[in-house]
């Protein structure tokens, strides 16, 4: 679905922001990409979408090479971004409007826009929402709309760029659980996080530094591994931490990812007591 | 700051004024706009007056919103009614006193200009109040189409004027982030001298100007990211069609004109 074949991009010339990464992902999967500032984690997500293009190397998406004008279309309406601020990348005043920016821009008759519309706010649970302005919204709601905007054009691909980092917990689980059922639906993900809770539902994670891909395995792999995590400069899910906390107080406890089998295990444990 | 109060801003609701086609909308407020500015007796400004609120009470606007919407721009109207009171020369001398002269013709057109810029500034609010302006740019759009020809960049223009639109509530609350930002850190933004004043304006402007460049950049990319290829290929969500209620409301138009030009001729 996706391929960096030796991708290298660089913003001046000499420092290479995204070093030589070389990763494959498949269809369906969910993917998400951790790392500290300035990793090169946003650099990548963008060259999905061909926002960047690689100075060496190449990117393809779903078989067409990001780097050729031609298939720009096709990657784009394919690989839909959302991005970190809500109020930097909704166009219009109201939600419709929005909604429908990007199918408009493909050029689809209106009775097709008008149905995508109805059907993108319904999956991200905003039915109803499309006479309503958009500067009212909450940045959880403004975050939906985007993925709305996404979704109007079909894509095969979601990127969420930081999607979470500014709106309020709440908003932020509601975003989640979206992404969640569109991952279900089949949509292939691709989230750039620095929460290591939302990391902990992904299919696969890998760790980013300095341009490089350091670690790419499964959360239950990579996540609980405290030195790697730590010489990252990355917390542990509280979950990891938790669990390793009750492991060295001896409390004998083996999950250590999933919130609800530790919580499950602690009462199993309880009642044996 | 309280965003309600900025002029230009939408009120959803449902109204036959709503509904409108936003082009014959937009048509109508200029040929209103052209009618006030003939307008040349007190009764014609009765009619206009009548026919504006008559609008407001189909477009099922509230009293307290029109009249927020059109607040802050009264100062506009002072100045102009004061800059016809001191300078409008003519008929009997009511007061002087240095070179402050006020004579009945000032006073008179003091309040005639006043009301009028009145009803004008009520009139554009309707506009904007029940229309969003995503349907105002591309009535602005469509308006301008015939002059693509002789290259005006119709879609351009009503883009950048949809996202200016857009962004406006967003930094007029940035601004009021910045100013109290700056004033906790001891900022003295409304004392002094003026050229004080003015200088510590800087340290409102440049923050605002990094942040309106920052979300421009961020913008751009979400809109290439969405496939945004300028006008050509573009279909719209709605296109706007013109309906029995526009035929009425150009109809309602015309008798005003006529009832306008008939007071200018007979009175």
């Amino acid at each position: 679905m996706i391929e960096f074949n030796e991708a290298g991009f660089t913003y001046d010339g000499s420092h290479f922001v995204l070093d030589d990464v070389t990763l494959s992902v498949p269809k369906g999967q969910f993917l998400c990409i951790l790392g500290s500032n300035g990793s090169g984690k946003s650099t990548l997500a963008k060259h999905i979408n061909a926002l960047l293009t690689p100075d060496r190397g190449t990117v393809s998406v779903m078989g067409n090479d990001t780097s050729n004008p031609e298939a720009l279309f096709l990657v784009r309406s394919n690989a839909g971004m959302v991005f970190q601020n809500p109020d930097d990348q909704l166009v219009a005043t109201i939600v419709e409007n929005d909604v429908a920016f990007g199918p408009e821009n493909l050029g689809l008759p209106a009775d097709e826009l008008r149905k995508r519309v109805t059907e993108a706010l319904a999956t991200v649970g905003l039915q109803g929402y499309e006479a309503r302005e958009t500067n009212a919204l909450s940045g959880g709601q403004k975050q939906r709309v985007a993925i709305a905007g996404v979704l109007a054009m079909r894509p095969q691909i979601l990127i969420l760029d930081e999607a979470s980092a500014m709106i309020d917990p709440r908003g932020r689980a509601g975003l989640i659980r979206v992404v969640k059922e569109l991952h279900e639906a089949g949509l292939t993900i691709i989230m750039v996080t620095h929460f290591m809770e939302e990391a902990a539902l992904a299919d696969r994670v890998i760790l980013m530094k300095e341009g490089h891909i350091v670690a790419d395995g499964e959360p239950a792999d990579i996540l609980t591994n405290a030195q790697l995590m730590t010489s990252m400069n990355l917390e542990v899910p509280f979950t990891t931490q938790l669990a390793a906390d009750l492991q060295n107080a001896g409390v004998p406890v083996t999950s250590n990812l999933s919130e609800t089998d530790l919580q499950e295990e602690l009462c199993n444990l309880f009642s044996a007591m | 700051m309280d965003t309600n109060m900025i002029f230009g801003r939408y009120y959803a609701a449902d109204s036959p004024v709503h509904r409108m086609d936003a082009r014959v909308k937009l048509t109508l407020l200029l040929v209103f706009i052209a009618a006030a500015i003939f307008t040349q007796t007190p009764e014609g400004l009765v009619i206009l007056i009548a026919f504006t609120v008559a609008f407001y009470i189909f477009a099922r606007i509230p009293v307290r919103t029109a009249l927020s919407s059109v607040a802050p721009l009264l100062l506009i109207v002072l100045l102009t009614a004061f800059a016809n009171l001191f300078f409008v020369q003519q008929g009997a001398v009511y007061f002087h006193w240095a070179f402050i002269t006020i004579t009945e013709r000032g006073c008179y057109l003091a309040v005639f200009m006043g009301i009028r810029l009145t009803i004008l500034l009520f009139a554009a609010c309707l506009l904007t109040l029940t229309t969003t302006t995503l349907d105002i740019t591309d009535a602005f759009e469509t308006m301008l189409k015939p002059f693509t020809r002789i290259g005006v960049p119709a879609h351009e223009l009503s883009m950048i004027m949809g996202i200016a639109l857009r962004f406006l509530p967003q930094f007029a609350e940035e601004l009021a982030y910045t100013r109290n930002a700056q004033t906790s850190r001891g900022a003295r933004l409304s004392e002094g001298s003026l050229k004080e004043r003015v200088a510590a304006l800087k340290a409102l402007i440049i923050p605002l100007f990094t942040s309106v460049f920052r979300h421009a950049e961020t913008l751009a990319g979400a809109m290439d990211a969405r496939c945004y290829h300028g006008g050509p290929g573009r279909t719209r969500l709605n296109t706007p069609k013109v309906q029995a209620r526009d035929f009425v409301a150009m109809a309602i138009m015309a008798v005003l004109v006529a009832a306008v030009v008939a007071t200018n001729i007979l009175l």
